[in-house]
């Protein structure tokens, strides 16, 4: 007995030693092909090092990705991956946590992608408080499709596929999940590499659906929301700040439309997750459950 | 003998529930049953009627004739008085209508019954059930069994109360029309019998198959799918996902069957287009899905709670580019479980969406079946993941040189490797040691994105190779009923026009020797195994469900084989033996 003890200690440090083991490097695939100064840059590095600094290998987490420059991060970062249509991330990173709900799930997305395309599945999400980490790329821009303006694109913005000015209103992604039922809503800026880091090692260790909603210039299309543009306008939010509060976090998300962007995280609160509330997986994974064989348990019900 | 027994009354009134307890009474009593429910796109005010053809032997198609045409309104009469015959027995009640015409007329006070017992309208159907009972000549035990599994959670008061209906009903028979019982449903020895449904027969299909995700938006005729799986999810332990549409249910039952879960989503044709987007990503990222469509006429909204066998084209076509699926239908119960099991078991093996074709007429009729066909199925059923790494442990001891990768870049495992039937290891996710990427874009063998030409070519050609392997080894021949050599006319078909092509060749004997050829594996199409099937002076007619004779399209694209006699219906309305017979040309 007091060997096995031993030795599942012994296990126990090993497993640690290894883990402290992974590096940047392990993550790091292709070359990024983003536009030099893109913020996606900075988004793929602090994604590489909060889950560096979470001592996670790449066998230990799944990525969705959509589609979009956002997306293309597939062939740069190394995990267990999808890289989906557009828009579908999320629905997929849904089915990844029903069935396998001890691996951390990520959805890599852009705005078009998650807030447009895939707009109800967010929304859905948010309800569930599905316990997936969605990290929005969010450049009001269709920039793989060159430069076509997005849902968070700012009233009157000029596009190609809005010359005139687009006549919406933005979509604001803050407010939206908040009230949608997200239990943990943040934004960064992907010019702040250590808060980025930071905000998403928060999202990560929240038990829950988590938005981190990134800021990112795109210094192709997007000539109004550049770096300079943010910088004026971004400030953190401070250590007084409640963010467990409804209704403060909702007048907070609205600074957005005054474009006065909070960094941190704007709300959080504790709340079980979808598939906490089912007892078929609760002590096992549904993939790691043994097959059922009691068939008469069920066609008794036709007899 | 068979007889049909028919019940109708005012939508939301429980006519369904009342004709499926009829059904499973007939069954207990040792008699096969085939049942059809007609009903409006309605919660309450349109009519529904519910038929029940009941024999001493399997049966599965309806009859014309109703023996039994139980009328709790009026409606009820006048829509279905023309199956009446002579021999037939109406049950009403005098105080609330009138009927002439020549049948058998039993009269049950049913606004009597109801007011002197101090019932609800709902109970009016147990009256009815306890009174089919007794002109059939059945004892009322079966039906109190029942009463009692249904109220026995509320009391015994409330279980005395509604037996209370069940025996006055039966006891008004035996005392006024004693001389009109008729000695039908006297209890028989038999084994033990299952009354499903196509849907019922899917999900269980399902389970035995070790699907463990079920995803969908509900869709008649498919609906009861979601919910007989939701109410098996923690008995059986499934997780069953009510998504916010079919675009998400199909996407998070690909998330699922990506981490080497069996997953499935169920629809019909509106929902399915909504999914087709995603039916290419499974093809080209390779993750299995199975894929239930339950028919219904289109277009668009269409006619909701009716049959057609419309969407075949569209399954078999679906989805942009070229991309390799796999196409099943079921034609009854039983074909249904054993399809479904199948289905799944092509998806792992094969790696990509396999679609289960049913129709509201399939899906939504009962039938019975027997108990040891179910046993007998479960002990020779194998899951077959196909080539699945699912062992691996420390990334080294289970992977094969084969599968590793010569520049050793991707931690030696690929997805995507090229193989000569086509089929690469699949690996489950969060294996230590590895990584990969399912990819929707065109790759490399280890999942990155390319757009070069020969590795594009390398993974066309490697997926195409699937569909080989399959058509060399899985493809089933259809199967042929009657003698084929010694047959004049054939006729050919799928899916659940079967029991009445079958009952048609029946009535035909006297006049003409025919076969069947019937078809479950629909796509694609092995041409070298289906042209002997087709042989010359013969006399092939196809048998269809819809207007365009779309499996003799599709049979005409895929082995060049045109069949230009046809009896197609489109109406709504079930190919009968009846209809095959009055449109059968000699």
């Amino acid at each position: 007995m007091e060997e096995r003890l031993r030795r599942n200690i012994l296990l126990k440090i090993l497993n640690f030693k290894l883990k402290i083991m992974s590096s940047i490097q392990d993550f790091t695939g292709y070359s990024p092909t983003w536009c030099s100064g893109c913020g996606d840059h900075g988004i793929g590095i602090a994604i590489k090092q909060a889950l560096v600094q979470m001592n996670l290998t790449p066998s230990d987490l799944a990525v969705v990705f959509g589609i979009g420059c956002s997306g293309n991060m597939n062939d740069f970062l190394n995990a267990y991956a999808i890289h989906s249509l557009h828009g579908r991330a999320l629905p997929n990173a849904i089915g990844i946590k029903l069935t396998n709900h001890r691996l951390p799930v990520i959805a890599v997305v852009g705005d078009g992608d998650c807030y447009g395309e895939g707009g109800n599945h967010f929304i859905h999400a948010c309800r569930g408080n599905h316990d997936i980490k969605v990290l929005v790329h969010d450049n009001g821009v269709y920039g793989l499709t060159t430069g076509q303006s997005a849902p968070t694109a700012k009233q009157g913005y000029k596009s190609k596929s809005t010359p005139s000015g687009i006549i919406e209103i933005p979509i604001n992604p803050l407010t939206l999940a908040i009230s949608s039922g997200a239990t943990f809503v943040a934004q960064s800026f992907a010019g702040d590499p250590a808060h980025m880091i930071q905000t998403i090692k928060a999202a990560m260790n929240h038990k829950g659906f988590a938005l981190v909603n990134v800021l990112q210039p795109c210094v192709t299309f997007n000539k109004i929301n550049t770096y300079q543009y943010y910088l004026q306008r971004v400030y953190k939010l401070g250590g007084d700040y409640k963010k467990d509060d409804f209704e403060s976090a909702m007048i907070k998300s609205l600074e957005v439309n005054k474009e006065k962007f909070p960094l941190g995280i704007i709300y959080q609160v504790q709340k079980l997750s979808y598939h906490d509330h089912l007892p078929q997986i609760k002590s096992e994974a549904l993939v790691a459950k043994n097959r059922f064989i009691e068939f008469d348990k069920i066609t008794k019900d036709f007899i | 003998m068979d007889i049909t027994w028919k019940i109708g009354g005012e939508a939301g009134f429980g006519i369904m529930t009342t004709g499926l307890a009829f059904s499973k009474i007939v069954s207990r009593l040792g008699y096969q049953i085939f049942d059809y429910v007609e009903y409006p796109s309605l919660i309450r005010g349109g009519h529904n009627a519910y038929e029940v053809h009941v024999s001493h032997e399997n049966v599965s198609h309806l009859k014309p004739e109703v023996d039994v045409l139980v009328c709790l309104n009026k409606e009820t009469y006048t829509k279905h008085q023309s199956s009446l015959t002579k021999k037939s027995y109406v049950i009403y009640d005098e105080q609330e209508f009138t009927v002439d015409g020549d049948f058998v007329k039993i009269n049950v006070p049913f606004k009597k019954i109801l007011a002197d017992l101090k019932g609800q309208m709902i109970m009016k159907n147990t009256i009815a059930l306890g009174a089919s009972l007794s002109v059939l000549g059945a004892e009322i035990d079966e039906l109190i069994k029942i009463l009692e599994d249904q109220f026995s959670k509320k009391g015994e008061a409330i279980v005395n109360f509604n037996k209370n209906f069940a025996n006055a009903g039966y006891d008004h028979i035996k005392n006024n029309y004693s001389k009109k019982v008729l000695k039908f449903l006297t209890k028989r020895e038999s084994s033990p019998s299952l009354v499903m449904t196509g849907n019922d027969a899917f999900s269980l299909g399902s389970v035995i198959a070790d699907s463990r995700f079920y995803c969908a938006y509900p869709m008649t005729p498919s609906s009861t799918i979601l919910t007989t799986m939701a109410s098996w999810a923690e008995k059986v332990g499934l997780v069953v996902r009510h998504a916010e549409d079919e675009i998400a249910a199909i996407n998070t039952a690909i998330g699922a069957s990506f981490t080497g879960v069996r997953a499935s989503v169920g629809t019909s044709g509106g929902g399915f287009a909504l999914m087709v987007e995603s039916l290419s990503f499974a093809g080209v990222t390779e993750i299995p899905i199975v894929v239930f469509i339950a028919q219904r006429p289109g277009p668009a909204t269409g006619m909701p709670t009716w049959t057609e066998q419309g969407d075949l084209l569209f399954a078999v076509h679906a989805g942009h580019g070229e991309f390799q699926k796999i196409v099943l239908s079921a034609s009854d119960i039983e074909e249904m479980i054993e399809v479904t099991a199948e289905a799944y078991n092509l998806a792992e093996v094969y790696q990509m969406p396999v679609i289960v074709m049913s129709d509201m007429y399939l899906s939504e009729g009962h039938k019975s079946i027997t108990k040891k066909f179910i046993d007998d199925f479960i002990t020779n059923y194998k899951v077959n993941h196909g080539k699945l790494l699912k062992e691996i442990t420390n990334g080294k001891s289970q992977i094969t040189n084969e599968d590793q990768n010569s520049n050793n870049k991707t931690k030696n495992y690929l997805r995507y490797k090229i193989t000569e039937d086509g089929v690469s290891p699949r690996l489950i996710p969060g294996t230590p040691g590895h990584y990969y990427q399912a990819n929707s874009y065109e790759h490399l063998e280890d999942g990155h994105t390319t757009e070069e030409a020969q590795p594009r070519l390398n993974q066309v050609n490697k997926r195409a190779r699937k569909w080989d392997t399959y058509l060399k080894i899985d493809f089933k021949p259809p199967k042929v009923y009657g003698d084929l050599d010694k047959a004049e006319v054939v006729f050919v078909s799928w899916g659940s026009n079967k029991g009445a092509v079958i009952e048609a060749q029946k009535q035909l004997k006297d006049k003409t020797n025919t076969a069947f050829i019937n078809f479950t594996h629909l796509y694609p199409l092995n041409k070298k195994i289906i042209l002997p099937f087709f042989k010359e002076n013969k006399k092939y007619i196809l048998v269809e469900n819809n207007s365009w004779g779309q499996f003799g399209k599709l049979l005409l694209q895929e082995t060049g084989i045109e069949i230009k006699e046809k009896i197609l219906r489109y109406d709504g309305r079930t190919i009968t033996p009846e209809y095959i017979i009055k449109n059968f040309k000699f």
